[in-house]
């Protein structure tokens, strides 16, 4: 554990440390009353045994055992509310700030991110947390304070026992650091390796059909019996050292035990120590090391934890680099109109200081009107469309929206004007009705039947068993590329937006479905400022007005037919294109 | 014990059949049963002899009889060994037994999912599933030493303790009984059933919060776009605050259940105090003995409080072990025959009306197909996504049951062994697995005893040669989850020369060419050209750049047929006079083209 990450787990701390306390002191009272009910019981039976004492003398006695076993379970309950209190807030706390982070770091470093690595950091992750607050950190403060408080009661009690228990009591966590600093790493380095082991075991079987394909699912089962059984003899080794530390505890807990028995009897009978004492003194010692004990075992939470804030500490400090400010921007202009220019003047943009992927570009897009962008893969289309979404500010230069500057604009009232029919568009988890009311949460039936319709989507609906309000994503019925297309288009559609900005498939659709998507885009780009990256040139429309984008700049721009004619880089691109 | 709770015949079945599993274990299993009781009635006895021995020697202390010391002292020296030996080699013990079953496991469920995959094992493919078969078998491998070794262990303990109780003090016996019964049966098996509903919930949340983590990520451009994103945060924060709701009840339960035991434990050492009390009075019970039941009776319930862990374990154990063998149990797709493989003196290919689909009542992936490759022959099969080419890659492999008839060199393809199969048609899959190891075991996995200059071959024909030359450690470099991340065009070309490395009479690849440039492309063909000579290949692709390097005809699939099968010169020529006449507008000037038409 880095020195950070254990400040960080202990700074979490901080907001919950009364409930922490709280728990703390439940479980301290729970061990003053256990030393009552200890003194209680011994006082009883050496009234019985000794003085011949019945039941009808002693009964007000066990009437308060019962009634201080009632108390500790009452304790135990409080104790329990208090720590899972503090867990789940911490919990809470961590995630609401991660979710802020994702939030921060936006779309695009969101897009380079492995999904399953940062659902495991984010859920996972902070699930580990919980418990280390939850059952740890109180169980430390217990193991300090339980045995301070029945070393206190049994020091009146009987000084002698209470120094034997004095001397091996702090023995046992001394021992345990030497034995058990070599058998922690042993048995840390045993949990890697069987996890190593469960994952090539795991591998194989995903890898199962490569496995087959390549015929090696024989020599893969002799392998997996191999390695299993070298990891046993492996493992027992280390197991013997390992458990030494657990030896080590239980040693020194059952000796003090005997020993204390064994002094405890023969005092007894030279008549140096009262029977009460000395029974009262053995009920408790067993009790001096169960705290050791627990601890014992809740010690993989810290490792968990730790490995848990690890990640979080680097998923928190991710840096957030050339993103638009986040909701704490103060308020700006807003825009009202249906008719959008958009001019470039000047921009330049790098997600890295010395890589630019826009130098300096001007463009002009007319009101209704429709620009197509080609360029090589990288030339900074994509950039050019976060940059007006406002996923990303532009470093120098001015982006004009009707003459009005986007940065001076307030984003979220701006990005109402825009609609985005990206290469893949994502599908919520829901119901394709959750999918569409996303992007027009005000849509009414008809407004979606007809998106549906302009989207040729009816038949897609009509396939799934629940309509519209079937589930869609992982764990349903997914949908295909050009069905995922063509729900970018409806939701285009229910927005209505004066701009659009399109981005063209590369997959492969078939005939049918592309004539599908060629129609509806085509209808819904009528009248509005559209534009559209292409990814394939040799199907460009003769009078399609084009802007070639190559170094971070428009390098030529006009209609097809003259750019062709130009022999550029327009041609160029076409030529590569025709050859792939 | 209420008949609810109860398992019923089939859990028996179950539990008998996983057990089963263990049976090769069963010796070291015993030893660790024996081994746990016996350290844990050595605790146990520790206390109730060390109770016993001060009464006596108070007793003595207060003017009785001398009595004999030794014995209750070797006793208590005794107790404490055994306890602190018993304990160390109680671990040492299951962990061993563990860890062969642990071994035993895998290797069984390995050997019954290979000739389930891929086609019984289609849902596997699913993340979700695939990481709750990894749970189902990390749950059984700790049946051994999560659940039976405390059942069992405390079954055992307290069968002792109440019949030790019961000869010293008879009328103890039975109330003991019930108080073992209510906190190590009952009271654990009550708040697991009251569990169940809020355990739902968290699962349930657990899920949904993967989702939103996950639409969070993957659809963060949408939710900023549409300003969906403080909803979206909004409906997190509510399944969060729902799940902390059904922790907070499963806590309590917990917390309800473990506090219980302790309670018990203490209301049962009253009990054995009053009853020992009025027997002590009676003459029917000694000093000595009074306080040894009054130590005994807490000191047992120590083997109750691993109990409601257990239970909840046995529950989850069983839902995995079914699963499992459920699993386990699904008929094999494409069963080897019994007889050994033709021997075939030429490799000609030929399909005949076959049929192949996924699920039972689904669409035909592939619907009448017919296609000959005969020896020699190099055929690209080409259709839109969807046509049915790489179901086609599958009929062939016979990892799928198909209908109608495929032969090679003249004798039908179920006639053969899967791995005798796969040795004369060798496939490059469009998305390779690569596994978790040195790039060399990955270009390995089908020809281990390779030597390096067949694999030296291999890597420059499938143009790998420049890659690994960069790798700063070679063929030795770490690929897959732990290793460097391999891009997919990479995945691909690795895979080409693992198939290359079998020397195969055919070559079928999978859209090898996705995510290479035009002039990789072109080597790549050439040397797969040269590499095959006189052998047969089926290219699948949707890619026609420098497709004339390689093959000698063209099939267009559409809709899980062969539509037309032409000479590659002539399908090319007719394909760019296509591009070169666009196709017609669909609704004149306004059309907007967004497909590629070459397909």
């Amino acid at each position: 554990m880095t020195v950070s990450t254990s400040s960080w787990l202990r700074e979490q701390a901080r907001p919950v440390r009364r409930l922490l306390a709280a728990g703390v002191a439940a479980g301290g009272a729970q061990a003053v009353l256990l030393c009552v009910g200890a003194w209680l019981i011994a006082w009883v039976l050496a009234r019985a045994v000794l003085a011949g004492r019945g039941l009808g003398d002693l009964w007000s006695a066990v009437a308060a055992l019962v009634a201080i076993a009632l108390a500790r379970f009452a304790l135990g309950l409080w104790q329990r509310r208090a720590t899972f209190e503090a867990g789940a807030q911490v919990g809470e706390r961590v995630r609401r700030a991660l979710e802020q982070r994702l939030r921060q770091l936006g779309p695009g470093w969101a897009a380079q991110q492995s999904r399953g690595d940062i659902v495991t950091r984010s859920v996972d992750g902070v699930q580990a947390l919980v418990p280390y607050y939850a059952g740890y950190l109180p169980q430390v403060a217990l193991t300090a304070v339980i045995p301070v408080v029945i070393l206190l009661a049994a020091l009146p009690a009987d000084p002698w026992s209470a120094l034997i228990l004095l001397l091996t009591a702090p023995l046992v966590p001394l021992f345990m650091i030497l034995v058990g600093g070599a058998a922690e790493r042993a048995s840390q380095r045993r949990w890697s390796r069987l996890r190593r082991l469960g994952a090539r075991f795991m591998d194989a079987l995903a890898g199962l059909t490569t496995l087959r394909l390549c015929r090696a699912t024989g020599r893969e089962a002799a392998l997996l019996a191999a390695t299993g059984e070298a990891y046993r003899k492996e493992t027992m080794a280390v197991l013997r050292i390992a458990f030494l530390s657990a030896l080590v505890l239980e040693f020194f807990a059952t000796v003090s035990i005997a020993v204390l028995a064994v002094l405890l009897g023969f005092r007894l009978m030279w008549g140096t120590l009262g029977f009460e004492q000395g029974l009262f003194v053995l009920l408790l010692a067993p009790e001096l090391f169960l705290p050791l004990r627990a601890l014992g075992t809740q010690r993989h939470l810290r490792m968990e934890a730790a490995a848990a804030a690890e990640d979080l500490v680097a998923l928190l400090a991710e840096p957030v680099t050339g993103t638009a400010s986040g909701p704490t921007s103060p308020p700006r202009a807003s825009l009202a109109s249906q008719h959008i220019a958009l001019t470039f003047e000047g921009v330049s943009f790098g997600y890295e200081p010395d890589r630019q992927v826009l130098r300096e570009l001007d463009l002009v897009v007319e009101a209704g009107t429709m620009l197509t962008l080609v360029g090589a893969s990288g030339s900074g289309k994509s950039t050019l469309f976060n940059l007006l979404l406002g996923f990303a500010t532009s470093q120098a230069g001015r982006i004009l929206v009707n003459g009005r500057d986007l940065a001076a604009l307030d984003l979220l009232a701006w990005r109402k004007h825009i609609s985005w029919v990206s290469q893949r568009a994502h599908v919520f988890h829901g119901s394709l009705r959750d999918n569409l009311m996303i992007a027009a949460p005000d849509s009414d039936e008809t407004r979606l039947r007809r998106a549906l319709k302009a989207a040729a989507l009816p038949e897609v609906v009509a396939r799934l068993p629940q309509g519209l309000d079937t589930p869609l994503g992982e764990h349903g019925h997914g949908l295909s590329g050009g069905e995922r297309q063509r729900l970018a288009l409806a939701r285009a559609w229910l927005r209505d937006t004066p701009v659009l900005l399109l981005d063209e498939p590369t997959q492969h659709l078939d005939a049918a479905t592309a004539a599908l998507i060629d129609a509806a885009v085509a209808a819904l780009a009528v009248g509005r400022t559209v534009i559209r990256i292409a990814h394939r040139l040799d199907h460009l429309a003769e009078d399609a007005r084009v802007a070639v984008l190559a170094d971070g700049l428009i390098v030529e721009s006009g209609r097809v037919a003259e750019l062709r004619a130009a022999r550029g880089a327009f041609a160029r691109l076409l030529a590569a294109d025709l050859a792939a | 014990m209420s008949g609810a709770s109860m398992p019923g015949v089939g859990t028996w079945a179950l539990c008998r059949r996983l057990f089963g599993l263990m049976r090769q274990q069963r010796r070291w299993m015993l030893l660790g049963l024996a081994l746990a009781v016996l350290s844990a009635l050595s605790g146990i006895g520790l206390l109730a002899v060390s109770g016993h021995f001060i009464t006596s020697m108070a007793l003595v202390g207060a003017g009785g009889a001398a009595i004999n010391y030794y014995t209750p002292a070797a006793l208590i020296r005794l107790f404490a060994i055994v306890r602190t030996g018993g304990r160390y080699a109680e671990r040492l013990v299951t962990h061993e037994a563990t860890l062969r079953m642990l071994a035993r496991l895998r290797v069984w469920l390995f050997g019954r999912l290979v000739p389930l995959a891929p086609a019984a094992l289609g849902e596997l493919r699913s993340a979700e599933l695939f990481s709750r078969l990894r749970s189902d078998v990390d749950a059984l491998e700790h049946a051994y030493l999560g659940v039976l070794i405390p059942l069992l262990g405390a079954l055992v303990v307290v069968l002792v303790v109440v019949v030790v109780s019961a000869l010293y003090l008879p009328a103890l016996g039975l109330p003991l009984l019930l108080f073992f019964l209510f906190g190590a049966v009952w009271l654990p098996r009550w708040a697991l059933r009251r569990g169940r509903a809020p355990g739902e919930i968290v699962v349930a949340c657990d899920e949904a919060m993967r989702e939103l983590v996950s639409d969070g990520l993957r659809g963060r451009a949408e939710l900023a776009l549409y300003g969906a994103e403080d909803a979206h945060a909004a409906q997190m924060t509510a399944v969060a605050a729902r799940q902390r709701k059904a922790q907070r009840q499963l806590d309590r339960l917990q917390a309800l259940g473990s506090a219980s035991v302790l309670l018990t434990a203490q209301l049962a050492a009253v009990c054995s105090l009053i009853l020992g009390l009025s027997a002590l009075r009676g003459g029917g019970l000694g000093g000595p003995d009074l306080v040894m039941l009054v130590l005994l009776v807490p000191a047992a319930f120590e083997a109750v409080t691993p109990l409601p862990e257990a239970w909840a374990q046995l529950g989850a154990t069983l839902a995995s072990a079914r699963r499992v063998f459920d699993l386990a149990d699904t008929p094999v797709p494409v069963p080897d025959p019994v007889a050994s493989s033709p021997t075939i003196h030429q490799h000609d290919l030929c399909l005949r009306a076959v049929r192949l689909r996924y699920a039972d009542n689904g669409p035909w992936a592939l619907d009448g197909v017919d296609l000959d490759l005969p020896q020699g022959r190099r055929i690209a099969l080409v259709g839109a996504s969807g046509a049915g080419k790489s179901s086609l890659v599958a009929a062939l492999t016979r990892l799928y049951p198909c209908t109608g008839s495929i032969t090679l060199g003249g004798t039908p393809l179920h006639a053969w062994r899967g791995d005798d199969l796969l040795a004369q048609i060798a496939v490059v899959e469009q998305r390779p697995y690569l596994f978790d190891a040195s790039l060399r075991d990955n270009l390995c996995l089908a020809r281990p005893e390779a030597s390096e200059a067949e694999l030296e071959r291999v890597i420059q024909l499938a143009q790998l040669g420049g890659y690994v030359v960069a790798l700063p450690q070679g063929l030795r470099t770490w690929v897959g989850e732990d290793g460097v991340r391999v891009s997919g065009g990479e995945a691909r070309r690795i895979a080409i020369a693992r198939a290359l490395l079998v020397d195969p009479p055919i070559l079928v690849l999978d859209e090898p060419t996705e995510g290479l440039d035009a002039g990789t492309v072109a080597q790549l063909y050439t040397a797969l050209d040269a590499a095959m000579h006189g052998r047969s290949v089926l290219l699948v692709t949707h890619r026609l750049g420098h497709l004339a390097q390689l093959v000698d005809e063209v099939a267009t699939m559409r809709d899980g047929r062969i539509v037309a099968c032409v000479a590659v010169a002539s399908y090319l020529a007719q394909q760019s006079s296509q591009a070169l006449h666009a196709p017609p507008a669909v609704d004149g000037r306004t059309r907007v083209p967004i497909r590629d038409v070459r397909l």
